[in-house]
């Protein structure tokens, strides 16, 4: 049970038939309730609550009809202030509106299916104020089955213990350190998101699935660390800071392998080749992106190119796998895997943002230091006022007080603010890839989750 | 000289330089026993990336680390490709053995073998 929504409306004329099934439903997906019954309420005596057909004229006539039963400029007993006890100050004339009130009803339930409130196609709900203009507020409560709408990050964490405890210490403990450090968890809630749009959604095969593309980013993360020499992540040493190198490559291997098996046990074939197919592209593009530190900072073009592969593919697989697993259709697939590539994207740039920020939980400037593409910085090299500076800069051995000056260039050249917005930017595109698709009641998470990517210090 | 059949360009697509060092050796161990090149290729991978990337043996650098993945995973994407259910989880579950005993510092047991027993079920 969701309570507490309030929904604010401001009425502008004496009489008005407000209609609010849009904001309603708005309500429904914010909620995520995917099959249960939203309750609405008047919160005044002179705002009604009715479902019927917006139509026009069919709105004059309900008005000419109140009038008719309550007429305005009638003698009202409760307009008559001096036979009524406290009467306050600002007390209107208003018998008439309470009157008309009780031909209509305070309160409704409407029922939800499939996230959607189940209307019928001429039905709307209309606030009916009967004593405007004024500032009204209605009271909602929702009840149902809100699991199914909205993913919940508890449960993949249950299964991400369950599948590290079965594994021999020498590589349990290392990544349960990592794993238990925090991360935003995005892959695994991508999996769950995208088995909602499927018609046979399994919650205990999906959580299998979304446990096993976190052990992967894991293990992808393992294996970076050591390539990029990191000494901390989530702020705390890395695996190979911590265990040694010859560890972390075997942590990483053993995890790339147990959930590739993992995978290949659920027994669906079209999901182990799109986890194959992203495993692929993260690896040729962590090569890529080695390859490019030759050219550093590189350009606009070869920071996509090496994105697409390290960050947004594995995302898009996530969504598109989960659906695959619930049986989804090839067309939502293929919509998953565009809203999946976008958001990976803008999710790096976000990434690289956050770089500058001293809540990252990594060294500040450690992109700077270690040579990785980020497009703030390929921004700001290629600024006129103070690209120079940046070039000079990085043309030498990178000493701390050259990472910080270049850091402090980059975020006097608006680069920050510019990647920014354009990450903000693919993520509206990355929602607009799932209009049209029915969402069952996933909608407000995919949406969520996407603004989520883009908006954070960390 | 890569092989003529059985194997796609894109499966050895970022691969050129390993298969002389080793990877078609291999490809051919693996092809002697079983007809189907991109299974006896995925095994031969397998082998050869955790070969570049040292375990139980040495710590490799990560140039070789990255290509060692990258054969991992294309051994991956070909077992989905050729390969069923039983021959990805017993190739998968080969690896784990490997990976668990290199970080175990444990002797690690003969790759080979165990890939050809899983190709042998």
């Amino acid at each position: 049970m969701i309570t507490g929504r309030r929904l604010e409306l401001a009425t502008t004329r004496d009489t008005e038939f407000v209609d609010v099934t849009t904001h309603l439903q708005a309500e429904v997906e914010r909620a995520g309730l995917c099959n249960g019954r939203l309750f609405v309420q008047s919160l005044h005596t002179t705002l009604g609550l009715l479902v019927n057909e917006n139509e026009p004229l069919l709105l004059g006539d309900f008005e000419a009809l109140l009038e008719k039963v309550a007429p305005n400029g009638s003698v009202y007993l409760h307009d008559d202030f001096a036979r009524r006890a406290e009467v306050p100050e600002d007390e209107p004339a208003n018998g008439h509106a309470h009157c008309r009130q009780i031909f209509l009803s305070p309160a409704l339930t409407l029922l939800v299916e499939d996230g959607r409130l189940l209307l019928g196609r001429w039905q709307s709900v209309f606030a009916v104020e009967l004593d405007g203009p004024r500032q009204r507020r209605l009271a909602l409560q929702l009840d149902g089955d809100f699991a199914a709408g909205r993913p919940r990050p508890e449960l993949v964490e249950l299964e991400l213990a369950r599948q590290l405890a079965v594994d021999p210490m020498a590589v349990q403990l290392p990544m349960r350190r990592l794993v238990e450090a925090g991360g935003k968890r995005v892959r695994p809630l991508l999996v769950t998101l995208g088995s909602r749009l499927g018609s046979k959604p399994d919650p205990l095969r999906t959580g299998t699935l979304a446990a096993a593309v976190e052990l992967i980013h894991a293990a992808t993360l393992v294996h970076d660390d050591y390539v990029d020499e990191s000494p901390t992540r989530r702020g705390q040493p890395t695996v190979a800071a911590e265990e040694g190198p010859e560890r972390a490559i075997a942590v990483g291997d053993f995890y790339f392998a147990k959930a590739t098996r993992v995978i290949a046990e659920l027994g669906d074939g079209a999901v182990t080749s799109t986890i194959a197919e992203a495993m692929e592209a993260i690896c040729r593009a962590q090569m890529d992106d080695v390859a490019l530190r030759g050219s550093y900072p590189g350009d606009r073009a070869s920071y996509l190119q090496v994105v697409r592969g390290k960050t947004a593919a594995l995302m898009a697989a996530a969504c598109v796998s989960g659906a695959q697993l619930a049986g989804a259709q090839p067309e939502v697939v293929d919509r998953l895997r565009r809203y999946g590539e976008l958001l990976g994207t803008a999710f790096q740039m976000a990434d690289d943002v956050v770089d500058y920020s001293e809540a990252s939980g990594k060294p500040a400037g450690q992109d700077i230091r270690q040579r990785t593409l980020s497009l703030p910085l390929i921004y700001a090299h290629e600024d006129h006022e103070v690209g120079p500076q940046i070039r000079d800069l990085l043309h030498g051995e990178l000493e701390d007080a050259d990472v910080r000056r270049v850091a402090e260039l980059v975020k006097v050249s608006g680069a920050l603010e510019r990647v920014g917005e354009e990450a903000r930017r693919l993520v509206r595109a990355a929602v607009g890839e799932l209009e049209g698709v029915e969402l069952n009641g996933a909608g407000a998470g995919f949406v969520e989750l996407a603004h989520a990517a883009v908006d954070r210090v960390s | 000289m890569r092989p003529a059949v059985d194997i796609a360009e894109r499966d050895l697509e970022s691969l050129d330089a390993i298969w002389s060092g080793g990877l078609g050796e291999a490809w051919e161990a693996y092809r002697d026993g079983h007809a189907d090149g991109r299974v006896a290729l995925a095994a031969a991978l397998v082998e050869t990336g955790l070969e570049l990337q040292g375990l139980g043996a040495h710590t490799a650098p990560a140039g070789e680390l990255l290509i060692g993945d990258l054969c991992l995973a294309r051994a991956s994407r070909l077992l989905a490709d050729a390969g069923d259910r039983e021959l990805q989880v017993a190739f998968a579950t080969a690896v784990e053995k490997v990976a668990a005993q290199a970080a175990a510092g444990e002797p690690v047991s003969p790759v080979r073998e165990l890939l050809r027993a899983a190709l042998a079920k």
